[in-house]
């Protein structure tokens, strides 16, 4: 079994070949200039961690509901990579922040929100790997894991509840995008590139669950066999 | 013959909360132990900041809720909150339902961490005489913080009973989650200060409240068949 498989990969590379291309020819921002341009992996690797915590929470409610290893092993794998994502998300738009608001970080409603659904699910991460037995951690795990889905509509929607200043949705909002088409056709490309990138790594990282867990298995096993053949049965002297 | 009719669930989870009130009021933790530890927090940031008094009024009803979230967590987690084994064969020998065992903890931690806020409410005042316009809102704001945090501060309690790291990873749980509460809590009292009304934060602070109430009640019996 391959942790990346054959097909999905090849499409993913042209994905973000044309994402990386699209990028570079979009035409510039009138006021940011080409610092701008940090939107097309910025704006992607948020909506990515979105989407990997929203499955994690479908997941989870699905595990309460029929119970399966599967569920369960891809749940952890969406929270990975949900917090993968998250971080680099945070690390980007420090990045944009520092030449077009002056720091790396403020204390904006949509910075501080992102931060703490970070550590909410370092959290699960945490309950997870500190959980031994199996049941009992899909178990807590998918109770947190469809509670702190909570925060992401909070994160989504902290820039229009409060005065903010990371600017407001401008495309997953009611009506016509606020953006250049132009722009908006090379965005939702890397959007794609990033959701095809992101499918990759929870296949393969799925894949490395089901590989550790086999692994565990046959140690244990064998563990069993070595402790088996130590023990004899006791015998009676003379016969 | 005569039949005994089973207590309700929520004559159970009343019973349960007046056992652990029972509890933590011969352990003292929270009033012997966090309390103290909570007031010396507390004392502990105008040094760190400075005597500075115009500032430490400016920030003292914020530092007050932000060791009211950070303490308080510690006051849902105390030990005496946590069931042995041996309590939690008995009770579900008893019958108890998991829900009415959950509902019945929390409401005990919200009433110690009722008791928590108002006991370090006077140190924050003496220490930083923070502005106290629209004082008549702090019962309520405090209630509701106290309701919220103590759903949230159980089910993470539950979420994390039998591990190693309980009493660190419960507040990183809690904390982030329990954002709404702080914003509510700090909000509303600067709402009436502008000379707003202070509805919208109470709404965020009761919608908090409940989704944590609601997880922690829907979430015990799944909790408590893997355990």
């Amino acid at each position: 079994m391959s942790l990346l498989g054959r097909r999905l990969p090849v499409a993913t590379g042209i994905l973000v070949a044309a994402g990386l291309v699209g990028a570079v020819v979009a035409p510039p921002d009138r006021i940011q200039g080409e610092y701008q341009r940090l939107m097309y992996v910025h704006v992607p690797t948020a909506w990515v961690a979105y989407l990997c915590f929203a499955l994690t929470g479908v997941l989870s409610g699905l595990w309460l509901w029929r119970r399966g290893d599967r569920l369960d092993r891809a749940a952890a794998a969406s929270a990975e990579l949900g917090v993968l994502f998250t971080g680099l998300t945070i690390v980007l738009g420090s990045w944009w922040g520092k030449p077009v608001w002056g720091v790396w970080w403020t204390w904006d409603p949509r910075l501080v929100t992102t931060a703490l659904i970070f550590f909410v699910y370092l959290g699960y991460l945490a309950l997870r790997r500190g959980t031994l037995d199996t049941v009992e951690r899909a178990s807590r795990s998918a109770v947190l894991g469809i509670v702190a889905l909570v925060q992401v509509p909070i994160v989504h929607m902290s820039v229009v509840w409060w005065r903010a200043l990371h600017q407001p949705p401008t495309v997953l909002k009611p009506g016509d995008p606020t953006i250049d088409h132009r722009m908006l056709l090379v965005l939702l490309l890397n959007v794609a590139a990033f959701t095809a990138v992101a499918a990759m790594l929870l296949r393969a990282r799925i894949r490395l669950s089901v590989l550790e867990e086999d692994l565990a298995a046959s140690r244990a096993a064998e563990d069993r066999e070595l402790a088996g053949g130590a023990v004899r049965a006791p015998r009676l002297e003379g016969r | 013959m005569v039949t005994a009719l089973a207590p309700s669930p929520l004559r159970q989870a009343r019973e349960v909360a007046r056992a652990e009130l029972r509890i933590e009021a011969r352990g003292g933790e929270v009033l012997w132990i966090i309390t103290p530890f909570g007031a010396v927090a507390l004392l502990l940031v105008p040094m760190a900041v400075g005597p500075d008094r115009p500032l430490l009024a400016g920030i003292g009803m914020g530092m007050y809720w932000v060791v009211v979230l950070l303490f308080g967590v510690l006051v849902t987690l105390r030990q005496t909150a946590s069931d042995s084994s041996g309590h939690l064969a008995m009770l579900r020998l008893a019958g108890v339902p998991a829900a009415a065992r959950a509902a019945g903890r929390a409401a005990a931690s919200a009433v110690v961490l009722l008791l928590f806020e108002t006991l370090l409410l006077p140190v924050a005042i003496a220490l930083y005489q923070p502005d106290l316009t629209g004082w008549t809102w702090l019962p309520v704001v405090m209630l509701l913080t106290a309701a919220g945090l103590a759903a949230l501060g159980t089910l993470a309690g539950t979420l994390v009973h039998g591990f190693a790291g309980r009493s660190s990873l419960g507040p990183v749980l809690v904390c982030p989650l329990a954002l709404p509460l702080l914003l509510g809590a700090t909000e509303t009292l600067q709402a009436v200060a502008y000379g707003r009304t202070p509805w919208l934060w109470l709404l965020v602070q009761i919608t908090t409240s409940a989704i944590g109430w609601l997880a922690l009640l829907l979430s015990a019996n799944a909790v408590e068949e893997s355990a």
